[in-house]
């Protein structure tokens, strides 16, 4: 298979000499490095430095931090010390936040692909004019500020919003759902639908209808080829709209603070509040450790899946 | 014959039921909140405003921190995307049409870069802006916002450039076309949709940014979405919401410009690793 790339490039021919990185693979090395050592400079690194706070290493570039900061824990060994982990995993709020952050992310991702699935199999099946309208509808908060959603959201369902306001006129006591965990499932779903739509329903629309109406006329129902035609083949988008999605929503900031309770909040808030309010930068940095973590179990599965999705079809 | 019949009509008001439950559910907030910048008083549990101003757009636009903010996001946010550009395309073109070594690793270390949460990072990121003296700086809040594009700005069009038919190229340098002709009449023009959808993805990412800018700008430079913060907690309601359309006008304008591209896969064949 690695033939096949070698054979389509003209230029492979022309360069290969013994071994050596060609002249041609340095090009593009030197071309990705700009926006490679901003992201290293300006992300890696402060990353690393605040990894290295977090487990007690108060000198060097940590200095003022660590005087500024309180209850900052001095490193005992060699490799530093676990007490801001040991004082966060101890805190009886992060386990609530946790819990809400995980509950969050969990029932707001099934709802977004859910109904991603649900408008794409339909444009993708019937398609026609109100399936157009359908995912016009979705894309739009993509081009709204997540400020303005989230505070056009807070009032829509606060407690003089629209939804208690209407239904207030057929006698119906409508529950204020902002500052609740459901005004956050609400707030997150509409932000990440627009993503998850697109990734799906391009997906969905690469798929060739011979195949579709093939399996029709052996006598699949329509749910036989949404499930052994569509989804299986539609596997890598979705895999990457569920990864993106839940990624966003984990570390989200915006929608919890307008939408959500002051306590327990999502982890992305108390971070925030950690470091500024509380004044408490080292056990800030390990919460936000601890969702790169979980995040990065998400990754792992979108990269299996992108690299799984390009074995099968041959680029690799 | 009629229970078909019945079924139908069934799914057709389930359909419709659908579509209307998802339009209150999108449209209806932003609907609620565009009101208000018009309604002079709007006392709950009333259906409607108790009168209509336009007192609330003139409190906007005569008050200097708002015009500021304004301008400083319509200065910041297009150098943002002026410099992901340039920083970012020729990485891109490079990850999209040469297999050169690491290049995987080039497109998972930006991937991953994203992942880590925003507004950890932010907390992280201020030990190296005192180091460097950024914070509070013009620099410092282009840099910040800067982070956001780079992953449109290098997958979007590293997949575009990638689409780009080899053999169209070919036939067109046989045909006695210099390399620059090719790249400009058929490379780039054929990869322009993905990079138009990169542009206007990075511009609404960095007009769009507030935590960090917030954090590493304040109290100097104050952009629309970080003064949203401020003026939600300190206005009434229909200042916040003069406000909104204000700031939802580029993206509307963008909206206009690149919704073609944008649902026709452009975005979506941008992050799928290749």
């Amino acid at each position: 298979m690695i033939s096949l790339r070698s054979k389509k490039s003209k230029e492979g021919s022309l360069t290969t000499h013994g071994g050596g990185p060609s002249p041609r693979s340095l090009v593009g090395l030197a071309l990705s490095l700009p926006p490679l050592l901003i992201v290293l400079i300006f992300v890696g690194l402060p990353i690393l430095i605040g990894l290295t706070f977090s487990l007690g290493f108060t000198t060097g570039p940590n200095r003022v931090i660590a005087i500024i900061g309180q209850q900052i824990h001095k490193k005992n060994h060699w490799w530093g010390t676990l007490g801001a982990y040991n004082d966060v995993i101890h805190d009886s709020r992060f386990f609530g936040d946790l819990r809400l952050t995980i509950f969050v992310t969990v029932l707001s991702t099934t709802l977004v692909l859910l109904l991603a699935l649900a408008i794409a199999l339909y444009q993708r099946l019937i398609g026609g004019r109100k399936a157009a309208v359908l995912v016009t509808l979705s894309i739009v908060p993509l081009f709204v500020p997540v400020v303005i959603s989230a505070w056009a959201i807070h009032t829509f369902y606060g407690g003089d919003g629209f939804m208690r306001t209407f239904f207030t006129h057929f006698g119906i006591n409508f529950p204020t759902l902002t500052s609740t965990p459901s005004a956050i499932v609400i707030g997150t779903v509409w932000t990440s639908l627009p993503f998850a739509i697109l990734m799906i329903s391009s997906g969905l629309q690469a798929i060739p209808d011979a195949l579709i109406e093939s399996a029709k006329d052996c006598g699949a129902s329509v749910f036989r080829v949404i499930a052994n035609i569509l989804i299986p083949l539609a596997k890598t988008p979705i895999i990457i709209a569920a990864s993106f999605t839940s990624i966003g929503i984990l570390g989200s900031f915006t929608i919890p603070l307008f939408l959500g309770p002051n306590q327990p909040t999502m982890l992305g808030v108390e971070i925030s509040n950690f470091f500024g309010a509380y004044n408490r930068p080292q056990q800030s940095l390990v919460m936000a450790f601890i969702v790169f973590a979980i995040a990065s179990g998400i990754a792992v599965l979108y990269v299996r899946s992108n690299i799984k999705s390009a074995k099968e079809s041959g680029r690799l | 014959m009629n229970k078909a019949l019945k079924s139908l009509n069934l799914s057709r008001i389930g359909l419709n039921l659908f579509i209307g439950l998802l339009a209150v559910f999108i449209l209806g907030p932003l609907v609620w909140l565009g009101v208000h910048a018009f309604a002079s008083d709007w006392q709950y549990p009333n259906l409607y405003p108790s009168g209509l101003t336009m007192r609330w757009w003139s409190k906007v636009f005569l008050d200097s921190a708002f015009a500021t903010a304004i301008k400083n996001s319509l200065v910041i946010s297009p150098i943002v995307v002026l410099i992901s550009m340039f920083i970012c395309l020729p990485a891109a073109y490079a990850a999209g049409r040469m297999n050169f070594f690491g290049r995987k690793v080039f497109m998972i270390t930006l991937f991953s870069a994203n992942s880590f949460p925003k507004i950890g990072l932010f907390a992280a990121i201020a030990t190296l802006y005192y180091a460097l003296n950024l914070m509070g700086t013009f620099v410092g809040v282009v840099i910040i916002q800067l982070l956001g594009t780079i992953i449109y700005m290098t997958w979007i069009p590293a997949a575009a450039f990638a689409a780009v038919p080899k053999n169209l190229e070919e036939a067109a340098r046989d045909a006695g076309a210099s390399k620059f002709t090719v790249f400009r009449t058929i490379t780039l023009r054929l990869a322009m949709p993905g990079i138009l959808v990169a542009i206007v993805m990075s511009f609404l990412a960095s007009f769009d940014e507030a935590q960090g800018t917030y954090l590493v700008g304040a109290p100097g430079i104050f952009t629309m979405p970080t003064e949203m913060y401020s003026l939600v907690q300190n206005y009434p309601i229909q200042v916040a919401a003069v406000f909104s359309i204000l700031l939802a006008i580029p993206s509307v304008l963008l909206l206009g410009l690149a919704r073609k591209h944008i649902m026709g896969g452009q975005l979506a064949e941008g992050f799928q690793l290749k």
